[in-house]
């Protein structure tokens, strides 16, 4: 191996390729070749980094000096001062909105310093695409334990020991799954991973496939052997084209080196594993669902019992785990049940990947560990809210299996138990966060209207309930709410909730639930005052200039699409309501907050009264 | 039209048998009338007809039982009861004995008229097609290029279990989209049926069996692109563009599919161009990148 004076590991994720990856790395390597540095200075292209708002990022080893947001003019500045003069390059530098001062260091960074990885280890460290630099970062050594050193009963007391909970969403032992199917007898047993991550907010499996593939392959490896399979099928989005093409290459050079096929490491076991291309159907999260559709068919779940664990796929004993689950598996085989408690609570053990979306400052991936405040998640490494003048109004968790958990609550503890008691779920991870510019009742509705679609329509409460209550939240949100339709929609939630066949209706009234319980003022508001406070749904709401706030700046005349707005310069402006079509673009333009969101105007201007009462308008 | 076809009408009212003769004959069929169930049998026992209109209600002999009779000694004869008294229970215990139609009288020429044409085509059944030519007529829509590959797809795939998504899947990238005549292409191959195919085909949402334009936007409507507001860069697109999701534009330069997460909620609100991602998009940028596309070509 030649030897390099620095490594440049350049982020190759989605985000950064979306935001300039490929035309930075030509340039940077044409720069390089320039400057006579192409034998010192080698160029390497990671997965996701995580710190996707920042991108294009960039890494320097071995300095840890992190590099942000750059672009092509920027570079031949870069390589002149760090690699020629050794001077880091202080513009690209991440630095605090509120302080100065440029953070060189990765570490040093909030939103690196508070995380702990161990899903992510090799985020942004290693080449996805080289079987030797994840082996590198002890990589197939727990295969080699697990299948020399190890019996299955010992590969199953240590996940369960360690309390590895699925973290696809419902937080099920891992080991007990594994233990259930080890015990049933079967010619053919079956280990499948999901990677169909549906979640909406949720892309840390995508990143986890893109970043790091074998570490998917090297748990279902040992899952496996655990549970006595030599078939494997990794079930991944269509959507995700990168995430296929990194696990199929990695898949390739594992069968070339012996690590799965035939007599894996010489020990005897058999395993080869493919992969399956989801079509685009939420409910094929579900495992009987996605089974299903392996099988060719129109992915629609069935009950349970009898369980995957007995009769899965093709009706053989499979188990289902997902791409997060999978890739905690073989450092903890490496370093035991004892090293994965270390972190964690005593119920949720270990560590959690979040997405970071929604009105945040630092939007990414976070791996952190399970009992951190929700508080530190969101402020701390989150940088809090991306507009500092709006307020945090909730945080969604779960997707439309969860709910939103508002502020007075966001110092609860992140635990499957702490989060469920909010009413929302942990989920798969995705963490929308929304400023107090959100509708929460259309926030709901988003879900629904998701939910509805998604319903595969196998069972009554789920495809007819979904779409009643949408209808009712459509009602709500465009001014036909009536008195009473908040306790139906209870109701209804309850009744779906107790008699839907899988997951996907069970949990889908969990949204209209949790706002109801946390922002009911805002249902009453829609359907007594017709008013969205929010003012985002625009048949409940009519702007006006606050006169005594009002600079006359002009900003909101520009923005507004129908002229609805008139006003001379540095004097309060007016808003025509006849004209305005409650766009809310003056609301946004405004920089003084001085336009103010008050319940929607009655359409028709009412009839004259035939009887005068006397100085009524 | 008719083809000489042998019509019994059995009524015990001469009238009836009358006025189906001449209504009948007019149009072209060879009808002969009998004023009993019984007499009919015995005609029937000589001589084959292709239709037989009855009465239910007949002195000595009823409907029902020369509808037994003819199902199980003339099988091929078709039946159609021509009754007074449309009772439920009767009604339904012929059609369980499997009459085609009945009439009830009294009746117009045209509803007699279009009864037998009706008994008529469906004794004849669909009309008789060549297996081979149906194949090459779907063929037919299809470039001999496409064909090919995906023959060689199905191929690849045929006997392997649960083979029909991925084989759908590729068929797509081949030809863009999934109609009919792929389906059924697609079914036959695999020795599947079309309704096999096709409840497959509009159950996944990656599945279209509409064309998609040069640029296939896909637009994300995920939670972050919604919080996002997403929705104002998707009305921008459909009002610039002048369709609708799923449509396609009359240039056949692009068409919009919404996608409910593309997985890049770090670049929310995002949309994807073909294979290239925009992160961050907002109303305003949007007549710039569609300008992009519009001049490639």
């Amino acid at each position: 191996m030649e030897n390099y004076r620095a490594n440049l590991l350049l982020c190759a994720g989605t985000g950064c390729v979306a935001s300039g990856t490929p035309k930075v790395t030509a340039a940077l390597r044409e720069e390089l070749e320039k400057k006579g540095l192409s034998d010192e200075i080698k160029i390497v292209l990671t997965g996701c980094n995580g710190f996707c708002a920042e991108g294009p990022v960039m890494l320097v080893y071995p300095d840890e000096i992190f590099y942000q947001k750059i672009t092509v003019e920027e570079v031949p500045k870069l390589v002149e001062e760090h690699f020629l003069k050794g001077r880091p390059y202080e513009r690209l530098m991440f630095r605090e909105p509120e302080k100065r001062a440029a953070i060189p260091l990765m570490n040093e960074i909030p939103f690196f310093k508070h995380q702990v990885l161990r899903v992510l280890r090799n985020k942004g460290l290693i080449d996805p695409e080289s079987l030797e630099e994840y082996i590198a970062r002890d990589g197939y050594l727990a295969t080699a334990k697990a299948l020399h050193e190890m019996t299955p009963e010992d590969i199953i007391s240590v996940i369960k020991d360690a309390g590895i909970r699925g973290r696809g969403g419902a937080g099920f032992p891992t080991g007990l799954k594994w233990e259930f199917a080890s015990k049933s007898q079967a010619d053919q047993k079956y280990m499948l991973c999901n990677g169909d991550e549906g979640d909406p907010g949720a892309f840390m499996d995508r990143s986890v496939m893109e970043a790091d593939p074998h570490s998917v392959i090297e748990g279902m490896i040992i899952g496996a052997r655990a549970i006595g399979a030599s078939k494997g099928v990794i079930y991944v989005r269509a959507e995700y084209p990168l995430a296929v093409e990194r696990l199929q290459r990695a898949i390739n050079l594992c069968r070339e080196s012996g690590l799965l096929g035939n007599n894996i490491l010489d020990s005897g076991f058999d395993f080869d594993l493919e992969i399956y291309l989801g079509a685009g159907a939420f409910v094929c999260g579900e495992e009987t669902a996605l089974m299903r559709s392996i099988e060719g068919q129109r992915g629609m779940p069935r009950p349970r019992p009898p369980f995957p664990a007995h009769k899965g796929l093709w009706d053989k004993p499979s188990v289902l785990n997902n791409v997060e689950t999978l890739a905690q598996i073989a450092p903890t085989i490496l370093n035991g049940a004892e090293w994965y408690r270390s972190l964690g609570t005593e119920k949720s053990s270990g560590t959690k990947v979040f997405a970071l979306t929604g009105d945040i400052r630092n939007v990414g991936l976070v791996e952190v560990p399970m009992g951190i405040p929700l508080k530190t998640i969101i402020y701390d490494i989150g940088g809090g809210m991306k507009n500092k003048k709006k307020k945090f109004k909730a945080v969604q968790m779960g997707g439309p299996s969860g709910g939103c958990i508002p502020e007075d609550l966001i110092n609860i503890p992140v635990t499957y138990e702490d989060v469920v008691k909010t009413g929302a779920i942990m989920g798969s991870g995705g963490m929308v966060v929304m400023d107090e510019d959100t509708c929460m009742v259309s926030t709901a509705k988003f879900f629904l209207e998701f939910t509805a679609d998604e319903s595969c329509g196998k069972c009554t409460p789920c495809r007819v309930g979904t779409r009643v209550m949408l209808d009712m939240l459509t009602d709500i949100t465009e001014g036909r709410g009536k008195e009473g339709d908040i306790e139906i929609l209870e109701d209804l939630s309850r009744d779906i909730i107790a008699t839907s066949l899988c997951g996907l209706g069970q949990t889908a009234p969990n949204p209209v639930l949790s706002t109801i319980r946390y922002f009911r003022h805002e249902y009453e508001a829609h359907i007594k005052d017709h008013w969205c406070h929010a003012g985002i749904c625009s048949d409940l709401a009519s702007f006006h200039v606050i006169e005594e706030v009002c600079k006359g700046c002009g900003a909101c005349l520009r923005a507004c699409p129908q002229q609805a707005i008139v006003g001379e310069k540095k004097k309060p402006h007016r808003i025509l309501q006849e004209l305005c079509i409650q766009c809310r673009s003056c609301y946004d333009a405004c920089k003084f907050a001085s336009i103010k969101i008050e319940p929607a105007q009655p359409k028709e201007k009412p009839e004259p009264v035939a009887v005068d009462q006397g100085g009524s308008e | 039209m008719t083809d000489n076809m042998k019509i019994l009408v059995v009524d015990d009212e001469p009238i009836v048998i009358k006025s189906c003769e001449s209504v009948l004959r007019a149009e072209g069929y060879n009808v002969e009338g009998l004023l009993s169930a019984r007499e009919a049998m015995l005609k029937m026992e000589k001589q084959p007809f292709d239709l037989v209109f009855t009465d239910l209600k007949m002195p000595e002999v009823d409907g029902l039982t020369l509808i037994r009779w003819i199902r199980k000694e003339r099988p091929d004869t078709g039946i159609v009861v021509i009754t007074g008294y449309p009772s439920q229970e009767t009604i339904k215990e012929a059609l369980e004995l499997g009459i085609i139609d009945y009439v009830p009288k009294p009746f117009t020429p045209v509803a007699l008229i279009d009864v037998a044409k009706r008994a008529v085509d469906w004794i004849k059944g669909p009309p008789a097609v060549d297996k081979e030519k149906e194949k090459e007529k779907e063929r037919e829509e299809l470039p001999p290029s496409m064909l090919n590959e995906i023959d060689r797809v199905i191929d690849q795939y045929k006997g392997k279990a649960g083979s029909s998504i991925p084989v759908l899947q590729r068929c797509q990238e081949i030809v863009g989209y999934l109609p009919p005549s792929v389906q059924k292409i697609v079914a036959r191959g695999l020795g599947l049926t079309p309704a096999d195919i096709h409840s497959i085909v509009s159950f996944y949402s990656f599945f279209t069996m509409k064309p998609r334009g040069d640029h296939n936007i896909r637009i994300c409507l995920g939670t972050a692109c919604y919080v996002k507001r997403v929705e104002e860069v998707l009305n921008k697109l459909m009002t610039d563009l002048k369709i609708d999701v799923g449509e396609v534009t009359e240039d056949k330069k692009f068409s919009i599919e919404t996608v409910r997460c593309l997985g890049a909620c770090g670049l929310a609100p995002v949309m994807v161009i073909d294979d290239e991602t925009y992160g961050a998009v907002t109303p305003k940028k949007v007549p710039d990148i569609l300008r992009e596309y519009a001049v490639k070509e």
